[in-house]
């Protein structure tokens, strides 16, 4: 059952010309995990925001067609009970702890607070996003004095703690070094495994063929492909549009022309690019 | 790291353990009783019977003394002698310096309003020193003060030190570039530009992504907040803090019949 339906929408920002995003038809089936990418300026963040309800709640401008989650419709509703349908998690983590707590511990109890949540159930919520984001010894820590991967896993804990049927998270890991990314990614795929919706922006395609249902490439405002995984982080058109591709993709494509790679479809993964080379 | 601006230290005291609002009021009784009071001594006293009492109770003195000696002292002291020098006073001159009179009646007067004012800041420091300040504001707000309001106390406490560090990192990315911040006066006031800029700017954008942040948060939900954790507000000290209002009141209605 499709919980995110998107109909062709279309978004300007204010103040400009040019539109984020065109016609855009979409829909994200429950539990799914669909991984979005894109160049720059591919308008992946505007449809990030746009799932979350920012578009237009938050940043105004002009939105044609209709954004629905879980039956409800996003122009005909607040922000403030939209992030109960939808939590929006995105790159920089130190612009994401809120600033009005001391400790870890405080900082991922605050949108309960605000949602007037009574104080038990509160804490049986942090408690468990704690253990489930592997965070629990930080919490009487200051948020501020975190890793960046510590960090952005504070963040995660904060709006999952939330309860959002969809979880939108826009290059979680995009300002983290290795190890943050592998805390970071670790605690998505436990969120995928436990059958949460993800949609997920993200430049590390190898991570995207591991872990992704379904791809969605994004150019110029407008889907360009849709597909499983493979299919579409291969594809010859990502390549010329300046998509970041996988480097076992661009080795096996090499590879391929030498008549190195004798198999039709090309690697994304180590694995995948092992398995090919294989002799015999 | 910078560290949080917050002076909150964390103990077991009975001051510790009291409502933030009934501390608030506390602190403000003391100072506007400090200032209205009619009689001469009554900073002192206040000072002696009062600041340093409610120090050994809320077990923070040591805390509060090392404050007094590189803040408070210096402050008053320097009060001290620029109103004894400078107040007019029509009485018996107790010596000249530099053309300057100091009498009899400039230096009481002095001597007042500098206890005062050291009532005033330890009075305050006290509040800070045994207040958390989430939980002051927590308690504000489940008394009715705005989310809104509150967060930006609470934010600009925890966010000026990183903005702090955050020009730090911009000045040294300057200076490795060849700016120049150790010369003369008027070179270095020239080299708040190319600082201001990147700060200003940098933080207006993530100020933008802050509001996000906590709107994804349901900062805006028009639902009653909670609170996580539970503040006492004990009957008797709602009595203490009405009692406390009945003596600011007293002390001002001596005054007005006293003089």
């Amino acid at each position: 059952m499709a919980v995110v339906k998107l109909q062709n929408v279309t978004y300007k920002y204010p103040l400009t010309d040019t539109t984020a995003l065109q016609n855009i038809n979409l829909q994200v089936n429950e539990g799914e995990f669909v991984a979005i990418v894109g160049p720059n300026g591919a308008g992946k963040s505007t449809l990030c925001y746009t799932i979350a309800g920012f578009v237009p709640h938050f940043f105004k401008g002009e939105l044609t067609g209709t954004v629905e989650v879980a039956g409800n419709e996003s122009s005909k509703s607040n922000l403030h009970d939209w992030v109960l349908n939808v939590g929006l998690a995105f790159q920089n983590p130190f612009n994401q702890i809120s600033g009005a707590k001391y400790t870890v511990y405080e900082e991922i109890a605050f949108g309960l607070e605000n949602i007037g949540l009574p104080r038990d159930e509160m804490k049986e919520r942090v408690g468990d996003v704690m253990t489930l984001t592997g965070i629990s010894d930080l919490a009487d820590r200051s948020p501020y004095s975190l890793s960046g991967g510590q960090q952005q896993r504070v963040a995660l804990a904060s709006i999952l703690v939330m309860q959002p049927k969809v979880l939108v998270l826009d290059e979680p890991t995009s300002q983290m070094d290795p190890i943050g990314t592998r805390e970071v990614f670790g605690v998505i795929r436990t969120m995928a495994e436990k059958g949460m919706t993800v949609i997920l922006v993200e430049h590390k395609v190898e991570w995207i063929a591991n872990f992704a249902d379904r791809v969605i490439a994004l150019y110029d405002g407008q889907i360009l492909l849709e597909g499983k995984p493979q299919e579409v982080l291969t594809s010859d058109v990502l390549m010329d549009k300046g998509f970041g591709i996988s480097r076992y993709t661009s080795v096996a494509r090499k590879a391929k022309g030498l008549g190195l790679w004798t198999r039709d479809s090309l690697p994304v993964t180590l694995d995948e690019a092992v398995e090919g080379f294989k002799i015999g | 790291m910078h560290e949080r601006l917050s002076f909150f230290v964390k103990r077991a005291s009975l001051i510790h353990r009291l409502n933030p609002l009934t501390k608030v009021v506390l602190a403000i009784s003391i100072v506007m009783i400090a200032f209205i009071s009619p009689w001469y001594w009554t900073p002192q006293v206040l000072f002696l019977f009062g600041i340093i009492p409610l120090l050994l109770a809320g077990r923070v003195a040591r805390e509060y003394w090392s404050f007094f000696a590189k803040v408070v002292l210096p402050t008053v002291v320097f009060l001290f002698v620029i109103q004894a020098v400078f107040l007019p006073g029509e009485s018996r001159i107790i010596f000249q310096i530099w053309g300057l009179e100091v009498t009899e009646l400039s230096l009481e007067l002095a001597f007042r309003n500098a206890t005062r004012i050291a009532v005033m800041i330890s009075s305050f420091t006290i509040l800070l020193l045994t207040t958390h300040p989430s939980q002051l504001m927590s308690d504000l707000t489940r008394r009715g003060l705005p989310g809104q309001f509150a967060y930006v106390i609470i934010a600009s406490l925890q966010i000026i030190p990183q903005m702090q560090a955050k020009a730090q990192t911009i000045i040294s990315a300057q200076r490795s570039r060849g700016l120049d911040t150790e010369s003369n006066f008027f070179r270095r006031v020239g080299m708040f530009v190319p600082l201001v800029g990147p700060l200003v700017f940098g933080s207006l954008v993530e100020v933008e992504e802050r509001a996000i942040a906590i709107e994804a948060r349901g900062f805006t939900s028009t639902h009653a907040k909670t609170s996580l954790y539970e503040i006492p507000d004990p009957r008797a000290e709602n009595i203490a803090r009405w009692t406390l209002i009945g003596l600011v009141f007293i002390t001002l209605a001596a005054r007005i019949w006293l003089s």
